[in-house]
């Protein structure tokens, strides 16, 4: 436990030295604090305008961190073969995957947290309204880069750097498709697209499941059961997910 | 107790480059032991193997076949891990750290006590000469300063075993006398070591036994003397006052000076060419015997292997 603590800290302690994550965080501020603006140049309530923005950026600047400090963070262990001395020490091979791995979602968490307490602020201070329920909202969001991460770390296990996070983009694309394959399946006429596009759909996580975006907006009851099915699936994929990069992770020669 | 501290046996391993390349085979049965408190040197020229075989001690590749065990413990048993110091050919660190930071990072990782570890890392950095730029980022470190980090990190859990591939490469000669130093001073501590190099005259100074590793196999292991064949082969000789035209000795190689003739003939020649140096009136002004060395005995290998 020790030695994957390590690891995660180790990792995050390099993100934070790292100036591209500031550069990812201070366009994600900027672009919560421009809601403002959208908000003064659309046509509907102004709050719910910055608070569907906010949203938005949170969880697209989320996924962008996700994709690129797995990419340099993960990726780049293996690349610069500093993982040649953590595993000539008691360290199982997992233990390295789980360590990065808790070290990339807090990475995410952290500007997470800083983004939504903008968000949080930018309402407070222009609309006036204390609005907890934009925790929920990044909460969720964090689940969903929970279960993008644990892909991320597949990705890095599985191919080079820059494919490995095309493929994580690819599944959070896909994955908020993942409705819309559905309704496909039933409406494409050849069986073979059908049955590929049906394995995709089961294959990538659905991404919607924590979309809470359009409740904490417009203020509408929280449905709880789908609340618990996404905690259930993004624990579920979680776990699935890095199995699997472990048990590649545990055959693989480091060259 | 083991008095074996690392056994290597009959290790395989080839590696698939891809689809459209031809498989490398690059271990070919290799097996090895190396005894407590020994410095065991492993020599081999470049592709024979030996970074291949250090990958598989520390678990970084596995072998197709064949075992390892480390101080007496499966190679892959965190036990055997606590016991082995590793430190790779070329200092992989992280350079947003500082030396302080990766070591105690390290320490962790090898689950040292927290309240013993900064007094060990003190104690560490002092034995590489690191302790006064402990605190600066590794990213800033020359290449020396790396390589010393990256021993003072194989010494942080006070292993049993140390496993350096090529400790010495690239450092300037401060550098490499540093670093034997620093390797003699663990070995007189108990420390079992196990390095790999190509620069000789190091493995010459330092090595208790020798392994000499050609194209996957061990071909040689021994001390350097038991290696080295102890009969002169032939000798060197330096005279004045004679023509080298005037001898009829047959001769290895000649050089004539300005001021003296330097020949090289074979042992069992010798005596004739004194004789005949006497009878010419020859001033002798040096006798020298050519015995085999180590790097000779090393080119005779690899030549033997690339045939």
């Amino acid at each position: 436990m020790r030695a994957i603590r390590a690891i995660a800290a180790n990792t995050l302690r390099e993100a934070v030295r790292d100036r591209i994550l500031y550069l990812f965080v201070g366009f994600a501020v900027v672009m919560v604090v421009s809601t403002k603006l959208f908000g003064l140049l659309t046509v509907g309530d102004e709050t719910r305008i910055m608070k569907d923005i906010g949203l938005a950026a949170m969880q697209f600047f989320s996924m962008l961190i996700a994709v690129m400090m797995s990419m340099l963070l993960v990726s780049r262990e293996v690349e610069s073969r500093t993982v040649f001395n953590i595993l000539a020490k008691p360290v199982r091979r997992w233990q390295f995957l789980l360590g990065k791995y808790l070290g990339l979602v807090s990475i995410v968490a952290a500007n997470l947290v800083l983004i939504t307490v903008v968000l949080m602020a930018m309402v407070l201070i222009f609309s006036g309204q204390w609005d907890p329920m934009l925790l929920f909202a990044a909460a969720m969001t964090m689940l969903e880069m929970a279960v993008l991460a644990a892909f991320a770390i597949l990705f890095a296990v599985l191919t080079k750097p820059i494919l490995g996070s095309l493929m994580t983009l690819a599944v959070f694309v896909v994955g908020h498709m993942s409705e819309d394959l559905w309704l496909l399946t039933r409406q494409l006429p050849g069986a073979f697209t059908r049955g590929v596009i049906a394995v995709v759909y089961y294959l990538v996580p659905n991404l919607e499941r924590f979309d809470f975006k359009t409740e904490v907006v417009h203020d509408l009851p929280i449905p709880m059961a789908a609340v618990g099915w996404a905690s259930v699936s993004a624990l579920a994929f979680v776990t699935v997910v890095l199995f699997l990069a472990s048990l590649r992770f545990q055959s693989k020669d480091l060259k | 107790m083991a008095d074996i501290q690392l056994r290597v046996s009959d290790l395989r391993k080839t590696f698939h480059p891809g689809l459209f390349e031809a498989d490398v085979e690059v271990l070919k049965g290799l097996s090895l032991e190396v005894r407590r408190g020994e410095i065991f040197g492993f020599l081999g020229p470049n592709g024979a193997g030996k970074t291949t075989t250090i990958k598989a001690i520390t678990e970084i590749i596995y072998p197709d076949s064949g075992t390892i065990t480390v101080c007496g413990h499966e190679h892959t048993s965190p036990e055997a891990k606590r016991c082995i110091g590793f430190m790779p050919e070329n200092p992989y660190v992280y350079r947003h750290l500082t030396g302080r930071e990766y070591l105690r990072f390290c320490g962790e990782l090898l689950g040292l006590e927290r309240s013993g570890m900064e007094p060990r890392i003190s104690k560490v950095l002092d034995e590489v000469g690191m302790e006064s730029r402990a605190d600066r980022p590794m990213g800033a470190y020359s290449k020396g300063m790396l390589q010393r980090i990256s021993l003072a990190q194989a010494l942080i859990g006070e292993p049993e075993l140390l496993v350096l591939d090529e400790p010495m490469s690239g450092l300037d000669p401060v550098g490499r006398r540093d670093v034997r130093d620093i390797i003699l001073a663990q070995a007189g501590a108990g420390t079992t070591i196990f390095f790999s190099s190509h620069i000789i005259p190091d493995v010459e100074a330092l090595c208790d036994r020798v392994a000499i590793v050609v194209d996957g196999t061990v071909r040689a292991v021994g001390s350097v003397s038991e290696l080295v064949p102890q009969e002169t082969k032939s000798y060197e000789i330096t005279f004045t006052n004679l023509d080298l035209d005037r001898i009829s000795t047959p001769l290895i190689t000649h050089h004539v000076r300005s001021d003296a003739t330097w020949v090289r003939v074979a042992a069992e020649n010798r005596d004739a060419l004194i004789e005949e140096l006497g009878k010419g009136g020859a001033r002798l002004a040096s006798l020298n015997p050519v015995r085999i060395n180590l790097e000779d005995l090393l080119i005779e290998h690899y030549a033997g292997g690339a045939s």
